[in-house]
């Protein structure tokens, strides 16, 4: 009545953004990082940090041609009804095996640290079907939860991570840039999942009002998550060395272990930071699911997008179930994600406003305005 | 010609039909009208009585008796009519049109009058409490304001208590009520509508709002709420509650309820509307947020930072009474690595023996608390102190001793019972109670995994929530700096500039002081200087 149920505000856009970029790969971030460059890890975080900028400013350029619109929309103008359906179609299906992808490494966490003897059935459909009820919300509930958990996870997150200092020693950092350049981006795929997310601004641009104030929150958002994950990498290389890290299969979770806080009666971190850590999980697996329901019911041509989600539970079941152990799981992740990311992150984007601004769509737009 | 009048026919005899009452000239059919309609009602007084020189005026009060004050009914009645009619006679040359004037407009010392030609209205006064006077050969009644029940006077409201803050509360009495909130706000801006909800009880409400600053969206959904309701009869306010509310399967109250007149008009002054019911001496207020129901009149009355600490202890408290036994069962079942060492040892001592796995052991105490809770609020006051003895020293210690419980859980189950009732409001401590088992669940099955599922279900619950279009967990999820003024921290009262930016229209409340107060110290400092 008073507010429109349907629009998302700029500090909310950015909510969404951090919340879903950040998920599982927080955990193995630093160990990839380490194998591939050693104590030049956050070397690469950075460099892909700025790259996303750039993918981030082609998005929002795209979106702002079409205000109020979401790429579900605008590819059907763009490159015609059926191709664009077909489009919106794979992104579904890309945004279905992230969500089986996080939540299967998200089970095998919690399995690890938490729940011990719980079966990973039921650790993964209790998330997963609590996402629903969220995402049955539309996209406000979305993104007021996600605006509501960022600072119920950070607060007690970023004490935590600053209070490992004791075990850190900045001198395992040594030497610095020491790597060739061929080798930092012969790096560059394995490490893009850990940045998958931005694409989805394409989506949540479109439910904004005015697309023109995208440009600060998203960019922001973005830096924010390049500070964190080099915060991240350094802090676990500095507390473990490059040599340790690549050996750990979660160095974040190993760091969180050792840390203690001084004079509080917690012995041992890790379960209450982990079992905080399902939030962020949680807002990934929300706001992509959303968008995954959303990109199905504009494929198929319907309004309502809540009658897509029970059915996609049931998918990303079956989906995350497949890979029988964590090596195979990882194994997948390195298979597909590099190429998925990098087309719906960076070709799509790309190749959709060339083509917009070939076929001259949305200069009579600018020139009005 | 012969359709139209058959339709008007047909017409009065469906008016008969339903037992439609039409006035006459004559008071004796009136009379015979009438009790015919409230026949068996013995508690309607027929008092005729005959004014004029040759007394051949017929009159006819009708009232219900103990709702109509007699005394006012004798003084502005029956004494200007009967005496005050003799000794000045009045000087109506022939009964019918001009009698009727003479009386209604000079002959009743009343303030309260009004015409009536329906005598299906004035049966509906008469059951109001006002009394009602027929004069012969006209057909038109006079209905006299002489509303007089029993009622009890304005006393300080039990269920919210202040230590500081005015005393008096809500009556019983619609009328009585709206003049406490009237005397707060005395502003012709402040606009009462009254409304009769109830086809049998015919119960006022009242919507109290102030025009310039409510927004007329949310004006427009209350009134359409209400207009929707059709029911037999409003007993008490919960009726309206229940029946406007927006998600009735949720945990949380979304409609706010006080008995505190100060309380209705902070609100109003907010932009909210306020909903007063007749024989309620609990008003709503509409729309409602998350943390309006932490709020207290007092936080206002008191400085700042005592009302900030007490908001962020009213917080807390919500939180433990929610989590503290689902994180006691999750750690101890699941996560006891969490703890020192010690700390494990010591409760893991307490626990040797008891037979019950920690979700029971929790489910039994807390369970048991609820009922000791239940049964100390319905018992009057005297026994209610010894359900207390009987609840907190005999079954605490005496299950401790026998070994059903641990000492740990009796501690645990208490905190939670003294925070659930630190919270302000009644409805919402209740939501927190209901919640904590199924939190305790979650923890029992997976710990604090559990939990954080659990805990994000509430909040995707919450998320979703709208009071009267206004979102539950508004400021929290709206992020407009100046609301953000009065949530956990309670700003001091001169920074409070700005309204509830979400609610209000007339956004501006009051201009900061402070540079005005200390330029006039500075001055003043400047002149002992010279």
């Amino acid at each position: 009545m008073i507010r429109n149920n349907d629009t998302i505000s700029p500090y909310q856009l950015a909510m969404i953004t951090i919340m879903t970029i950040i998920s599982v790969e927080v955990f193995s971030l630093a160990a990839e990082a380490a194998d591939e460059l050693g104590t030049d890890g956050w070397l690469i975080i950075v460099i892909l940090g700025i790259i996303n900028i750039f993918a981030a400013l082609v998005i929002i350029r795209l979106n702002s041609i079409f205000p109020g619109k979401t790429i579900a929309e605008y590819s059907q103008i763009i490159i015609g009804k059926v191709p664009g359906k077909v489009l919106t179609g794979l992104f579904a299906v890309y945004l279905i095996i992230v969500i089986a992808y996080v939540t299967r490494v998200f089970t095998e966490v919690v399995k690890m640290f938490l729940l011990f003897r719980t079966p990973t059935e039921v650790i993964m459909l209790s998330l997963v079907l609590v996402c629903t009820y969220t995402v049955r919300g539309g996209v406000e509930c979305v993104a007021r939860v996600n605006e509501l958990v960022f600072p119920i996870l950070f607060i007690p997150f970023f004490i935590v991570l600053i209070f490992g200092y004791p075990i850190m020693d900045f001198s395992n950092l040594l030497p610095v840039l020491q790597t060739p350049p061929e080798k930092i981006l012969a790096s560059i795929p394995r490490m893009i999942f850990s940045f998958g997310g931005i694409e989805l601004a394409l989506y949540y641009i479109g439910f904004m009002k005015e697309p023109g104030k995208a440009y600060k929150p998203l960019i922001i958002s973005i830096i924010f998550i390049l500070l964190f994950f080099v915060m991240i990498t350094v802090f676990c290389i500095a507390a473990f060395g490059a040599k340790t890290v690549t050996k750990i299969i979660w160095p974040l979770a190993a760091y969180i272990r050792t840390v203690s806080l001084p004079g509080v009666f917690l012995e041992r971190l890790d379960g209450v930071i982990l079992s905080l850590w399902v939030l962020t999980v949680f807002t990934t697996i929300v706001s992509v699911l959303f968008i995954a329901s959303y990109s199905i019911s504009k494929a198929a041509g319907t309004k309502e997008q809540k009658q897509y989600v029970l059915p996609l539970v049931m998918i990303i079941y079956y989906l995350a179930l497949q890979p029988q152990s964590l090596a195979e799981l990882y194994e997948w992740g390195n298979l597909i994600f590099p190429y998925a990311v990098a087309a719906f992150m960076y070709v799509v984007p790309a190749a959709l406003l060339l083509t917009a601004k070939l076929r001259k769509m949305g200069v009579k737009r600018n020139e009005s305005d | 010609m012969g359709f139209l009048s058959n339709r008007k026919s047909g017409k009065d005899k469906k008016e008969k039909e339903m037992g439609k009452l039409i006035n006459s000239k004559n008071v004796d059919e009136n009379k015979r009208r009438l009790k015919e309609r409230l026949k068996d009602c013995d508690d309607i007084v027929y008092k005729e009585f005959r004014v004029g020189e040759q007394q051949d005026l017929k009159f006819l009060l009708v009232y219900a008796d103990g709702m109509s004050s007699s005394d006012m009914l004798n003084d502005a009645v029956l004494n200007a009519l009967m005496v005050h009619a003799r000794e000045v006679p009045p000087e109506a040359k022939e009964p019918g049109e001009e009698l009727y004037k003479l009386v209604r407009y000079g002959g009743l010392p009343a303030s309260e009058l009004a015409d009536k030609d329906n005598l299906e209205d004035a049966v509906l006064a008469i059951l109001i409490g006002d009394a009602v006077l027929f004069i012969d050969t006209t057909e038109k009644c006079i209905v006299i304001g002489a509303k007089g029940w029993p009622m009890r006077g304005v006393s300080e409201p039990n269920t919210e208590a202040l230590i500081r803050g005015p005393r008096d509360g809500f009556t019983e009495t619609f009328r009585v009520n709206t003049a406490l909130v009237r005397r707060r706000i005395r502003d012709s801006r402040l606009k009462l509508k009254q409304l009769r909800v109830g086809k049998r009880s015919f119960t006022d409400i009242g919507v109290m709002y102030i025009e310039d600053i409510v927004s007329p969206e949310l004006l427009e959904e209350v009134f359409r709420r209400i207009d929707t309701i059709d029911i037999d009869a409003i007993i008490e306010s919960g009726y309206i509650e229940q029946l406007i509310e927006d998600d009735y399967m949720s945990p949380f109250p979304q409609i706010s309820v006080t008995e505190r007149p100060d309380e209705v008009a902070a609100s109003l002054y907010e932009g909210r509307v306020a909903i007063l019911v007749d024989n309620s001496p609990f008003a709503l207020i509409v729309p409602t947020t998350l943390n309006s129901l932490f709020q207290s009149p007092e936080d206002y009355y008191d400085r700042w930072y005592v009302a900030s600490i007490l908001r962020f202890i009213r917080y807390m408290a919500s939180i433990l009474s929610m989590v503290l036994p689902a994180a006691y069962i999750a750690v101890t079942s699941f996560h006891p690595g969490i703890l020192p060492a010690k700390l494990v040892i010591s409760m893991a001592a307490a626990r040797q023996g008891i037979p019950f796995p920690v979700l029971i052991e929790a489910f039994i105490m807390e369970v048991t608390f609820e009922l000791l809770r239940e049964a100390g609020l319905r018992l009057p006051v005297p026994i209610g102190s010894a359900i207390g003895i009987v609840g907190g020293i005999v079954i605490g210690s005496a299950a401790v001793e026998a070994g059903i419980v641990s000492p740990i859980m009796v501690i645990i189950v208490a905190i939670t019972a003294i925070s659930s009732f630190s919270i302000p409001n009644y409805s919402l401590a209740v939501g927190f109670r209901m919640l904590r088992f199924l939190l305790m669940i979650f923890a029992g099955t997976m710990g604090l995994y559990g939990i954080m599922l659990g805990v994000l279900l509430i909040l995707s619950h919450l998320v979703k929530l709208k009071s009267f279009g206004i979102p539950y967990m508004s400021p929290y999820v709206s992020f407009v700096g100046s609301d953000f003024k009065d949530t956990i921290v309670r700003v001091p009262t001169f920074l409070m500039a700005k309204r509830p930016v979400l609610l209000a229209r007339d956004k501006i409340r009051l201009k900061n002081n402070r540079n005005l107060i200390n330029r006039l110290e500075q001055e003043e400092g400047s002149d002992d200087k010279k």
